[in-house]
């Protein structure tokens, strides 16, 4: 994708220099274990490491407790 | 050199896991195994933490247990398809020094971007970022070794139409090696786009023949553990 058609976020993001990509990187990634996100990795059959055995789609957002209750009809 | 290489090269925001490229010796896997035992880290699959494995290409995965990093996937290897042994990719890595003096070795960007060539379709657009990034950091200074970078590897046909207007000389010496060019010095977008997903295709393609004998052996790793 050219520059010219980035969002606003991903423009500022550019911007920054690699260490501050990386600092708020870990900011980014701290409220994402915040909020229960999970850090196994995404079922992907694509992958050559992944195992239909051990995969599955995981919790709702990542977190234990969240089960998805009604979907959209899409 | 994976996600959280990409953070620092702009194409990504966050990355779930650390992936290491660490070169093949016995001195580094004792680094390693006294790094993984600070982390408390143990193997998490197949196949087993074993030199021998690493060097036919296998990737070994840990998983951190230690109260400040739990969770955290490290995933090692020592050999890349298509890439360089990894004395050249040190050689030409890009180190970064945070305010503390910490360093951080990174797959150059070339490099990087050979590594992304996967048949994970997630890491298609990581090259596009990565290289459109790179352009737009360093445009002002276009080296021949920029320019072949950026003609070979831009994956946008508008970045590489212009690209082939601002360097027609280079473009017509890259043809044989990247013939959708030929689209780009017509300014061609539509046919560019087809070729664009070709080349996808054939990277896929001997990327799942890289790892499919690997694959078997993962099999055959999974049954052993679960005798």
């Amino acid at each position: 994708m050219l520059y010219e058609d980035l969002s606003d976020e991903w423009k500022e993001w550019i911007a920054l220099t690699p260490m501050e990509r990386f600092r708020q990187s870990e900011k980014i990634f701290a409220d994402y274990l915040a909020m229960g996100g999970s850090l196994d990795p995404d079922p992907d059959p694509t992958s050559p490491f992944y195992d239909p055995q051990t995969s599955s789609t995981g919790a709702a957002y990542g977190r234990a407790g969240l089960r998805v209750l009604r979907r959209g009809a899409v | 050199m994976g996600g959280q290489a990409c953070v620092f090269y702009g194409a990504a925001q966050f990355s779930k896991d650390i992936d290491l490229a660490l070169l093949a010796e016995e001195e580094n896997y004792a680094r390693l195994r006294a790094a993984l035992d600070e982390l408390d880290a143990p193997r998490i699959a197949v196949p087993p933490f074993d030199p021998a494995a690493l060097e036919r290409g296998h990737a070994v995965h840990f998983r951190c247990q230690r109260a400040d990093v739990r969770g955290l996937r490290v995933d090692v290897m020592t050999r890349l398809r298509d890439l360089a042994p990894f004395p050249i990719l040190w050689d030409r890595r890009t180190t970064i020094t945070d305010e503390k003096g910490y360093q951080f070795d990174l797959l150059a960007v070339e490099d990087l971007v050979q590594a992304k060539k996967t048949q994970r379709m997630k890491d298609w657009p990581m090259i596009d970022a990565l290289v459109e990034n790179h352009f737009l950091a360093n445009a002002a200074t276009p080296t021949a070794e920029r320019v072949a970078f950026w003609l070979c590897e831009a994956r946008t046909p508008h970045r590489i139409i212009d690209l082939a207007q601002r360097f027609p000389a280079e473009t017509h010496a890259l043809l044989a090696a990247r013939p959708l060019l030929e689209h780009a010095l017509r300014a061609d977008a539509e046919a560019m786009r087809p070729a664009l997903d070709a080349e996808v295709r054939t990277e896929q393609e001997k990327d799942r023949a890289y790892w499919a004998p690997l694959k078997r052996e993962m099999e055959e790793f999974r049954r052993l553990e679960r005798l």
